[in-house]
């Protein structure tokens, strides 16, 4: 007969077993995932030649982008979390000994062996100055440096750009992005992220540089387009330099403020159009120039009055026509918006404003 | 007397329970018989020894022999006596079984008890039952109205016509009727049916057409919207809509004011544009 403890000691005897088998599962998985590391650790780097001013386009799923401009008239790609990097040529020529001019960068890895911008791996690109680079990326961030043109587009991440020469284009719907020391036209736009932007030059009189958001803040440094527009739904523009001569600078906004920071000796014209909720604080010396003429109120002409009809319904041909007093029957509506024009000191610039519900900061720096 | 004395009547004999003319003739055939004097003799010996052994229950009076044809004589007279009894009427019998009914023998005992038992697990049972099949009351509003929409076995005759609910109305009597999301839902229909058209302002017809294009594409792919997208677009839209109401009700104070109209526009284009990107992004997303 068994003892009442017979099955305790049974369960106390499987326990070390179990424990025993959990150890070595878990040994051998740490194992395997030492020899996954260290193979992803190697980073895969693949080169092609290409035309100087080439366009690259990259995509990726997820993972940072990095991209750097360089003189050699070669695409190189390196990346430690793909599994397969490869150049797929897109330009159609008859010799195909030329450079390519469009090159697309594929990327695989394990889970996504079609490719097709589903990758989740970093990469970096090295690209001739000239050239164009497009990348985009849902959840990681893209840093381009160095490079003729870049469209960049990211949902979540960040988007930092230095030295474009020709042109950028970059949006993002809740990430940041932030454009330095960079030439040409400029395009960019974020619904929720801010939208930082130093020392932007034009290359050409026709480049404009435009930048908005729905709710993400806007700050311009030094930006000397001839061309500037800003539009904000909510958020706050604050622009801080000196102006073009004969520049344009035009602010959109809904609810947001806009400030202006400029230096002492600013010259320009104020074209401002805001609600009664907005106002105007200047630090400069505004004068006003009157409102440009009202368009004339036509004269309206009382309608011609039915012919006076007798209490039979017929016409007193006897009478002429009466003229009777004009009666206002809709009442007099104040405008809620108010247009103001002004000038400070010659007037080179222009600086236009529509604000509905924010106030419009005129700050010397 | 000839025969010998059986034992009752030496019983009886020792007992003095016979009558005079047997005691007489009983006691000669003893005197001329061995084996019944015999008998006797071992009966009183018997009788002696029990009388002694239970001395203390003897004390008691014994039925004897009198007192059994005593007994037997009444309960003959009861059978007598019975016939006349046994004639009552349906009245008096529905009684006698009723009270019969309350007359407790162990065995009725004992059924009245499980009977008990068994009514006592009833309403208990029913109790529960009825707790757990009615909610409260504001819940059953909430759950009346599927199970009214849902009918499991549909009936053409079938209607509820004290619900007011078209929706509910229209299911109930269609023979093959579906599930869906809107019939759930509170008449609405009735509801917009009934507010007065919204007067839309120059210009602000093509805005909404192409808002809703925008809208009805984004709201095709929102399943595949990542939450941190979807996030950062319903923040952004309330935003924008909100200033869309904002300017457009200055517009509508302001019908002349084409700068309040200007307002109005620029806020559309900016809700165009968040629409635009989201539409990107989410084909962006499904193609990935």
């Amino acid at each position: 007969m068994k003892g009442p403890g017979s099955k305790l000691r049974q369960k106390f005897s499987l326990v070390p077993a179990v424990l025993s088998v959990i150890i070595s599962f878990a040994g051998s998985t740490a194992a395997h995932d030492e020899k996954k590391d260290h193979k992803s650790s190697e980073k895969i780097e693949r080169s092609t030649p290409v035309n100087p001013q080439a366009s690259i386009t990259l995509c990726v799923m997820s993972g940072t982008l990095t991209v750097r401009g360089w003189d050699k008239n070669e695409v190189r790609a390196r990346s430690t979390d793909a599994d397969q990097l490869d150049f797929r040529r897109v330009d159609k020529v008859k010799d195909p000994s030329t450079p390519p001019t469009r090159i697309d960068v594929m990327v695989l890895d394990k889970h996504t062996p079609k490719g097709d911008c589903q990758a989740f791996a970093d990469v970096e690109l090295d690209v001739p100055k000239e050239a164009t680079v497009q990348l985009q990326t849902r959840d990681g961030g893209i840093s381009i440096t160095g490079v003729a043109g870049a469209y960049a587009g990211s949902q979540n991440g960040d988007i930092t750009i230095d030295r474009a020469s020709k042109f950028v284009e970059a949006g993002s719907v809740g990430g940041s992005i932030s454009l330095k020391d960079s030439t040409g036209r400029i395009n960019l736009s974020s619904a929720g992220g801010g939208v930082e932007v130093d020392n932007v030059r034009p290359v050409t009189p026709d480049d404009t540089f435009e930048v908005g958001t729905v709710s993400g803040d806007i700050q311009l440094d030094r930006v000397s387009n001839s061309k500037v527009i800003a539009k904000t739904v909510n958020g706050t523009v604050t622009m801080r330099g000196p102006l073009a001569r004969a520049g344009y600078y035009g602010f959109t906004s809904m609810g947001g403020d806009v400030v202006l920071m400029m230096p002492r000796d600013a010259s320009f014209r104020l074209n401002a159009l805001i609600s009664e909720k907005s106002d105007i604080v200047s630090d400069f010396p505004l004068k006003y120039v009157p409102h440009p003429p009202a368009v004339p109120v036509p004269k309206v002409s009382p309608a011609p009055q039915p012919p006076p009809r007798d209490s039979k319904g017929k016409t007193d041909p006897k009478t002429g026509p009466v003229i009777r007093p004009i009666v206002v029957v809709k009442p007099v509506i104040v405008n809620p918006f108010k247009r103001i024009n002004a000038i400070c000191g010659s007037g080179d610039a222009t600086i236009s404003l529509s604000s509905f519900g924010g106030t419009l900061h005129l700050k010397r720096m | 007397m000839r025969q010998c004395l059986d034992e009752a009547m030496l019983q009886s004999y020792f007992d003095g329970e016979l009558s005079s003319s047997l005691m007489e003739s009983a006691t000669l055939h003893l005197a001329s018989c061995v084996a019944c004097a015999t008998a006797a003799r071992e009966l009183e010996e018997e009788t002696a020894l029990l009388s002694e052994a239970f001395a203390l229950e003897f004390a008691d009076s014994v039925p004897t022999e009198q007192l059994r044809r005593r007994i037997d004589a009444a309960v003959a007279g009861l059978h007598v006596v019975s016939p006349v009894v046994q004639e009552p009427s349906a009245v008096s019998n529905f009684f006698r079984s009723l009270s019969a009914l309350f007359s407790l023998s162990p065995q009725r005992a004992f059924g009245y008890a499980a009977l008990m038992v068994v009514l006592a697990f009833g309403v208990i049972f029913g109790l529960i039952k009825m707790k757990t099949s009615v909610p409260p009351s504001s819940v059953s509003q909430t759950q009346k109205q599927p199970q009214i929409v849902t009918p499991q076995v549909p009936n053409k005759n079938e209607t509820v016509a004290e619900n007011s609910n078209n929706a509910i109305k229209e299911v109930t009597t269609n023979e093959t009727p579906k599930i869906t999301k809107v019939k759930d839902r509170p008449s609405t229909g009735n509801v917009e049916s009934k507010r007065a058209p919204v007067k839309l302002l120059p210009g602000e017809k093509s805005y909404l057409q192409t808002i809703a294009k925008l809208d009805s594409t984004i709201k095709d792919g929102q399943n595949n919207m990542r939450p941190a997208l979807q996030v950062e677009y319903q923040r952004n839209l309330q935003i924008v809509d909100r200033v869309i109401a904002a300017t457009r009700n200055a517009a509508k104070k302001n019908p002349s004011d084409p700068d309040a109209a200007d307002f109005m526009f620029a806020a559309y284009q900016s809700k165009v544009d968040l629409l635009n990107t989201i539409a990107d992004a989410r084909v962006y997303n499904r193609t990935q």
